[in-house]
């Protein structure tokens, strides 16, 4: 276990290019030690760069990496102990599982008794413990990135696990069991684990902490429910969850905001020079109401979508889309006019995109 | 108009593919096929499509025995699961193959290609070549040449599977869009995905081991699911079931505390019952039956608590993200008015009613 | 790893390949600039310096007295390959195609067993067809002719465009024809607007080998042509008298391995070129 800190890290694919088209600007994180991230984010946002910043393929343009304080920034791959899992599986076609699995520590010259222990711990704690003598090469995809990621356990003494988008080649169907798979491995091993992915079930459903990326930046780093309860920007409330968080424009009249003509009760300091202001909910807490209130806006109906257990009431309010996810059993509004309440709990206020914070 | 299916069984290797599918689809509505991986459904539409024979059972369409009639005169389009397009042509070109093979005139075929590209949003994509394009873009592309020639039948199997959620989130709302009028054509969908069934279909066919279990409109399969199977398929997860017993006026479920049989199983006979339990009517209370937290997934703004209570495995829906640690005990709360009764064969006898006229508001 | 030695090394290696490559060209270049003096004068190579050049080689081989003219036989080589490179691949293919989609069996035979049948003709000694082709032709009257020598040609390299053909074939996903029928294409259009068109890097490949071995084949030219028709490697071999005159051979080996040399900087492009990312993710 060992905590990664990138301090100051940016790079540029293209020496000389100015700072804003670098694919990854320079940035500041610390992975601690023993817990599983996520960086997530579209193709083409940094977060591959990212990786292979901390597995040392990249040496980066400016700053430096550490490994438990060390600096590791000039130290090739080999040099850091880590354990890579890649996109498509990497196994020793020709030997078996177990052999696969004894590999690295017959490279670090374990006695053999030692590695027999690890390697079936490990095997045990993958299902693989059954076919050990089997070939590796006749396993299925999902497997074989098991042993993948087995070959990265077996080490007592790996500093982080990264993986680059290792769901790729598997099965939609498989994709599900091996999620569940590797998160109960990662917690009963308890590496530091940074994970790559463009999926947001999978970094989600994996990582403890996720870091969403875009444009090179990293846009907000929490637990998956601080990314859902409080997006930081736009781009976040976007991004995490589904159906998306809803932003409508807001009016400003003598230092008070306005929806549709209509006042909000939070009390919301904009900052001065902010160009565009919005307040963001979650489908979820859109609730339909019966009477008048506080924060309460007509809505006319467009399109109801039945999700099975909830319904998604898919609405236009003060000139924008809303979107309502609400529970079958309450059925649908009668009327395609109706009300809607945005709960003041629930309701965030955005400035240009960024979410203003109040003490 | 109609394509219809009767009896048709297919066994490769001794496993059934298909084993005696009727159906009949209809002009004009969306026909979405559910199931789980190998339940049939890839094969049942590359039967329709003609990709693949049959042992016995019979297709027609216009009373004409269709399973004679050859791919290329089917008139049918397909959508695969992988983006399949011809990769030495441009994305214009792609999309104007199937037409020019009909024997459009030209300024019909620029007329439609454009017309569908726009409906796909690739508009200013015309000259490139799939290899250039996202995943997203070329299924697009997969999509408008399908609907560019207006077939009679337009099959899509699993159309969104290998698109990761946003995207799959996107093209699910504009699917509904783009589906809403077709016409003359009879559309079948397959997926794996209940939310997808039950917001793009017309009508929902649920499929299991070759064999279609029931057919009927989305709400009739998902509020009256014809057995356990049917139930576990329709929902997502999928929905809990398990074993318990009616007597005397209780309903007793191992672990639980035994509550009022609710008004909707009332009639039943005492006895042993097959119970089901939508994930999203499993609570976690601060009382009730102790289990272990076993697995914990997020799906979209849903979070999936699995939970073992004793030997039996619960799936629990809460609404949002919300972070639990494996391992952790939990309290949870079953809604006795929310059980599903079937009986020990796995068939369905009681529903818990639902208010299904409209109300207003909460 | 990665010491500071690494690009000197690499480079080191790059250099000594190119010259295992380049040297015998470099060696016959020079010599077929030389006369029976400059052959003779021991291992000499620049021009000017250590010998003085002549082009007596070079003219031998167009013509001039005690050499050969090698413009006919250069044409009846080229016919020979270009046909029965063409008609190899064009029935190399059709057959691939077959092979590939569709399933055969007759008892115990499938489609493994008929591939591999077309490739057992190139591991059989030529000695063993040269026989019967000797007897077939001159059954039919074709002895010593372009036309049947282009037919035996065929058989040789029909083999090398199936087994060619049928490999790269199994590489192109099947959704495609699949995709082309529903598209309105019967069984031959599919192959032809759907299949051939993303076969090029294959095409190129199989119609490389094809030239190349049609190009150099000597054994069967030399048995079954005569007098009426020579192609260019029996004409190079009828250059082999007693003192074998070293600089018309090297010009006339040069002048031979000419239009391969510009085959393959032409077709490399296509080679690194093909692939067919796009098709299926």
């Amino acid at each position: 276990m060992t905590q990664l800190d990138i301090v100051d890290v940016g790079h540029s694919y293209r020496s000389g290019a100015e700072e804003e088209r670098w694919a990854l600007k320079p940035l500041r994180l610390t992975f601690e030690a023993g817990k599983t991230y996520a960086l997530v984010g579209p193709s083409g946002c940094g977060k591959t760069t990212l990786l292979n910043v901390l597995s040392g393929l990249v040496r980066p343009s400016q700053g430096h990496v550490l490994f438990d304080g060390a600096d590791v920034t000039a130290l090739p791959t080999r040099a850091r102990n880590i354990a890579q899992v890649f996109q498509f599986p990497v196994i020793y076609r020709s030997m078996t599982v177990y052999e696969n699995l004894a590999f690295p520590l017959q490279c670090r010259r374990w006695d053999k008794a030692r590695i027999d222990a690890k390697v079936r711990q490990v095997a045990e704690a993958l299902d693989l413990d059954d076919r050990l003598e089997q070939p590796a090469r006749r396993l299925t995809a999902d497997d074989k990135q098991l042993i993948s990621l087995g070959r990265g356990l077996v080490r007592d003494d790996v500093a982080a696990v990264l993986m680059d988008e290792p769901l790729t080649v598997i099965d939609p169907q498989l994709k599900h069991s091996l999620r569940r798979k590797i998160r109960e491995i990662t917690e009963q091993f308890g590496p530091t684990v940074i994970y790559v992915t463009h999926d947001q079930y999978e970094a989600m459903s994996i990582a403890q902490e996720v870091l969403v990326m875009k444009d090179g930046r990293a846009m907000q780093q929490g637990t998956p429910e601080q990314l859902f309860e409080a997006p930081s920007s736009t781009y976040v409330g976007y991004f995490i969850g589904s159906p998306a968080m809803n932003f409508l424009t807001l009016d400003r009249t003598d230092g008070h905001v306005t929806l549709g003509g209509r006042p909000l009760t939070m009390a919301w300091d904009m900052p001065e020079g902010t160009t565009e202001c919005q307040v963001g909910i979650r489908p979820e807490y859109v609730e339909v109401a019966t009477e008048p209130g506080p924060n309460t806006f007509p809505a006319r109906l467009r399109d109801v979508r039945d999700h099975g257990p909830q319904r998604v009431l898919v609405m236009e309010v003060a000139g924008g889309l809303v979107r309502a996810k609400v529970p079958r059993e309450d059925g649908v509004p009668a009327s395609e006019e109706f009300l809607v309440r945005l709960p003041r709990a629930k309701a965030l206020p955005y400035a240009d995109g960024r979410l203003v914070l109040h003490s | 108009m109609n394509l219809s299916a009767t009896d048709l069984c297919l066994t490769v290797d001794g496993v059934d593919h298909l084993k005696d599918v009727s159906a009949t689809f209809v002009p004009g509505r969306l026909h979405a096929v559910i199931g789980r991986t190998m339940a049939g459904k890839t094969t049942l539409l590359r039967v329709l499509a003609g990709l693949q024979g049959v042992d016995s059972g019979a297709l027609t369409r216009q009373g004409a025995d269709f399973l004679k009639t050859p791919v290329w005169r089917r008139d049918t389009a397909m959508v695969y699961q992988q983006f399949i397009n011809y990769p030495h042509l441009d994305v214009f070109d792609n999309v104007a193959f199937p037409l020019k093979r009909a024997g459009l005139a030209r300024d019909e075929i620029r007329r439609r290609v454009t017309d569908s590209l726009a409906r796909v949003g690739l508009a200013d994509f015309e000259r490139r070549k799939p290899s250039q394009l996202s995943g997203g873009q070329q299924q697009r592309v997969a999509l408008a040449r399908a609907l560019a020639r207006g077939t009679g039948i337009l099959l899509l199997d699993e159309p969104l599977a290998n698109l990761d959620y946003k995207l799959r989130e996107q093209l699910r709302d504009e699917f509904r869009t783009l589906f809403s009028d077709q016409g003359d054509t009879v559309v079948i969908y397959t997926t794996t995905e209940p939310a997808e069934a039950m917001m793009l279909g017309d009508v929902v066919l649920v499929m299991h081991e070759g064999r279609i279990l029931q057919t009927g409109s989305p709400q009739e399969v998902f509020e009256r699911p014809a057995t356990t199977t049917v139930a576990s398929i329709i929902n997502d997860p999928p929905m809990n079931i398990f074993t318990g017993r009616i007597g005397s006026g209780q309903v007793t479920v191992a672990g639980f505390q035994a509550t009022h049989v609710s008004a909707h199983l009332a009639d039943l006979p005492d006895g042993t019952y097959r119970f089901g339990l939508r994930a999203t009517d499993v609570g976690l209370a601060s009382a009730g039956v102790e289990g272990e937290v076993t697995f914990v997934e997020i799906s979209g703004s849903e979070t999936f608590v699995h939970v073992a209570v004793g030997e039996t495995p619960f799936v629990v829906q809460i609404e949002g993200i919300h972070d639990v640690a494996l391992g952790d005990l939990v309290k949870l709360r079953l809604r006795p008015e929310r059980l599903f009764a079937f009986d020990e064969e796995g068939t369905l006898q009681r529903t818990p009613s639902y208010d299904l006229t409209s109300v207003e508001g909460r | 790893m990665r010491s500071r030695l690494y690009p000197v090394f690499k480079y080191t290696m790059i250099a000594l390949w190119a010259c295992f490559v380049a040297g015998p060209f470099f060696w016959a270049m020079t010599t077929s600039f030389k006369d029976v003096n400059g052959v003779q004068g021991g291992a000499t190579y620049l021009p000017w310096l250590q010998y003085e050049p002549t082009v007596v080689g070079w003219r031998n081989i167009f013509g001039g007295a005690g050499g050969v003219d090698v413009m006919r036989p250069f044409f009846n080589s080229a016919v020979v390959t270009v046909a029965a490179s063409a008609v190899s691949l064009v029935l190399g293919s059709l057959a691939a195609y077959a092979l590939s989609r569709y399933r055969f069996k007759l008892g115990f035979i499938k489609n493994s067993d008929i591939v591999f049948f077309f490739v057992s003709q190139r591991i059989m000694p030529p000695v063993v067809l040269v026989i019967p082709f000797f007897y077939l032709l001159q059954w039919t009257g074709l002895l010593d002719t372009v036309l049947g020598l282009v037919i035996v040609t065929v058989a040789l390299l029909l083999p090398i465009a199936v087994w060619v053909m049928v490999d790269f074939f199994n590489g192109i996903p099947r959704e495609i024809d699949e995709m082309a029928m529903l598209d309105g294409c019967g069984p031959f259009q599919t192959f032809v607007r759907a299949i051939l068109p993303n076969s090029l890097p294959g095409l190129t490949v199989a119609a490389m080998f094809c030239v190349v071995f049609g190009w150099n084949d000597f054994f069967f030219a030399f048995r079954l042509t005569f007098t009426e028709v020579q192609t260019l490697p029996q004409a190079v071999v009828a250059l082999n008298s007693s003192i074998p005159p070293w600089w018309t051979l090297s010009a006339a080996a040069l002048f031979g391995v000419a239009p391969l040399i510009l085959l393959a900087l032409r077709v490399e492009r296509y080679l690194s070129k093909g692939n067919l990312s796009g098709a299926v993710r």
